[in-house]
């Protein structure tokens, strides 16, 4: 326990190095995002011909912008936790930063859990910002309850770092998987953007494959609080802890986190015995 | 047993399948659905290396020299054998033993090249356990040690790569590790950065007391910097032996007489413990090359015969040499008599 928070420690002092020493790219990084979401919501506006009443702020889709740029957010959330155990993990081991974090006494899943929260945490803060500016921009508030959205973040990370895991095994031992993955990553970051109960009503095999894909009740769950504000389309009131998907959520992140860590510890081993940690 | 060494292979091997799919057959030219290739990176080694000592491993291309030191450090899992690590199992301690275990291996980019040296070596101490007042002062001393003390706080990717190479060996270091393994520390390097390095490794197993396998297909370099070398070549391990001894293995047999003109050979090869003699007109005179029987005393009535022979001739003898032989011929036989 004491070297995880040692690792974690060692990758904030980095991250932050980092940061500080190209604030430049840290800056206009953070810019382009937020022009990046501009651009988006107002491409998803203009899809429904209303550009200029967009602009005039008192547009009645805002609420559908926001929905679309927190559900972009999260995809974005999604692709980047599962890509760090597979884009990110091929890039480790072809520098050999890998072999490095395997030779750490405090073991490889030790140190990968702490690298992932800190960039996770990262990505979170900068998120938030940008959502938080591009809600400002075009006049829809979010409806923030910090308690709920924070669990919510933690969930939902967890939920994708058992999935990661899972990937970032199969990727340690065959290297191919890492071409699979991308096309998973999109389909994650697809599936976050569109999320909502209405899948949830689809027939039973398409609903528990959703549920089975770590981001659908994570997505729906973000949404419910953010967006609608417990708000069900009837105009009921639900609140989060009865909400189907929380359930489905919570029980997704104990089997994935189950299956990823059982699966990584596995292919660790698989990979030392082909000798693939230090080669691409 | 384990008390005497600190780096033990006890006939350890290993076998790296390769799967090919619609690969050429380079035998029969035919182009095959699916071949399975076996590469023995790894053939019965073994070896332990003392405290205080340098091993080398010495060995061409593909030989194995990165697969030994990828298993010696639990990267790469032997199929048979065991490796000890200061009398600890690495399959079943590996956490104890990456302890006591500092690797730098060939040409992988282990610094972080936005940060400084001492950044550098914050983060990588505290992955390995290190902190606080222990990890500050032993940063420094150990960039001071190797060379790099006006280089502290410059940003790595400014360094040359000797710099670099000069960095990655102290965040091997950084956790005071009683083994240091070096897979071709100087490759890439110029003469007098090898230089440096192969001094600074000298000097530290001898202070320190660390023991120290260095892999190299330098010759030079295992000649300076090693105790003991272990030849390596496809996977097996040919030769195991001081390096004075491998050296001595082969050299003091010939001996080389100068002389002032050529002596007739047909009885200096009847000579007993002679087993070889011939004549040679080199750029300082005439030589007679004899090469001797292994054993002493063979070795010294044929001197003295030889010496008696070309008196009765009257040939005026200059002096006597014996030759010297280098790594590179030692190795090249070595490698090629198992063939
Ligand atoms: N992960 C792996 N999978 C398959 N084959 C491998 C793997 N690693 C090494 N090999 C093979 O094992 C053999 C030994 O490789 P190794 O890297 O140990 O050689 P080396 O002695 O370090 O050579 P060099 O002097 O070029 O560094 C080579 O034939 C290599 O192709
Ligand atoms: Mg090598």
């Amino acid at each position: 326990m004491f070297g995880f928070f040692l690792v974690m420690k060692a990758e904030i002092v980095r991250s932050w190095i980092i940061m500080r020493r190209y604030w430049f790219r840290t800056i206009t990084g953070l810019f382009i995002g937020y022009g990046m979401l501009v651009v988006l919501v107002l491409g998803f506006m203009a899809s429904s011909d209303q550009v200029e009443q967009a602009m005039s702020r008192n547009f009645e889709d805002a609420a559908a912008a926001t929905n679309f740029v927190l559900g972009f957010i999260i995809g974005m959330f999604a692709f980047g936790v599962v890509g760090m155990f597979t884009q990110g993990l091929q890039g480790m081991a072809r520098t050999g930063i890998l072999e490095q974090l395997c030779m750490s006494p405090h073991g490889l899943i030790t140190n990968f859990l702490a690298r992932s929260i800190v960039s996770a945490t990262m990505t979170i803060a900068s998120s938030a910002f940008m959502v938080y500016m591009v809600s400002l921009t075009f006049g829809e508030t979010l409806h923030f309850y910090p308690g709920e959205v924070l669990l919510l973040l933690t969930l939902t990370f967890i939920n994708l770092l058992g999935f990661g895991f899972m990937m970032g095994g199969l990727v340690l031992v065959f290297k191919q998987v890492g071409q699979v993955a991308v096309l998973i990553r999109m389909a994650l970051f697809g599936l976050a953007i569109y999320a909502n109960e209405d899948i949830l009503h689809q027939g039973a095999v398409v609903r528990s494959l959703m549920h089975a894909l770590p981001i659908t009740d994570a997505a729906i769950c973000l949404k419910h609080v953010l967006i609608k504000d417990h708000l069900l389309s009837d105009g009921t009131v639900l609140p989060l802890l009865q909400h189907p998907s929380f359930f489905y959520l919570v029980l997704s992140c104990i089997v994935w986190t189950s299956i990823g860590v059982a699966c990584f510890r596995y292919m660790e081993n698989w990979s030392r015995a082909r000798g693939t940690l230090g080669a691409y | 047993m384990s008390g005497e060494f600190l780096v033990e292979l006890d006939g350890v091997q290993k076998t790296f399948r390769l799967h090919h799919f619609f690969k050429v057959d380079e035998d029969t030219q035919r182009r095959r659905l699916y071949r399975k290739q076996r590469v023995h990176a790894a053939q019965a080694v073994s070896f332990a290396v003392r405290p205080g000592e340098i091993f080398g491993l010495l060995g061409p291309n593909g030989a194995g020299k990165t697969t030994t030191v990828k298993m010696i450090s639990g990267l790469v899992r032997p199929d048979r054998g065991e490796v000890r690590v200061d009398g600890l199992s690495v399959e079943r301690q590996r956490k104890q033993v990456l302890r006591r275990l500092g690797v730098v291996l060939e040409g992988t980019r282990t610094t972080i090249w936005p940060l400084t040296p001492l950044e550098n070596l914050a983060y990588y101490g505290n992955l390995k356990n290190v902190t606080g007042r222990v990890l500050k002062r032993r940063a420094h001393e150990l960039l001071d040690f190797i060379g790099l003390k006006d280089k502290k706080n410059v940003q790595v990717r400014l360094l040359s790569r000797g710099q670099k190479q000069k960095l990655a060996i102290c965040i091997a270091l950084i956790a005071d590790p009683k083994v240091l393994l070096l897979d071709e520390p100087t490759t890439g390097l110029d003469v007098q950065s090898s230089r440096a390095i192969k001094d600074k490794i000298i000097e530290m197993t001898r202070d320190l007391g660390k023991s120290v396998v260095v892999t190299t297909h330098d010759m030079h370099v295992a000649q300076e910097l090693c105790d003991r070398i272990g030849i390596i070549d496809k996977g097996r391990l040919v030769a195991c032996k001081k390096t004075s001894e491998l050296l001595e293995l082969f050299s003091d047999r010939t001996f080389i007489f100068r002389v002032d003109r050529l002596p007739s050979l047909d009885p200096v090869r009847d000579l007993p413990g002679v087993m070889e003699a011939s004549n040679e007109l080199s750029a300082d005179g005439p030589m007679l090359i004899v090469r001797l029987d292994a054993g002493m005393e063979a070795r010294s009535a044929a001197l003295y015969g030889v010496v008696g022979l070309l008196r009765e001739e009257g040939v005026l003898l200059r002096g006597i040499d014996q030759r010297q032989q280098n790594l590179e011929t030692v190795f090249l036989q070595l490698t090629s008599s198992t063939i």
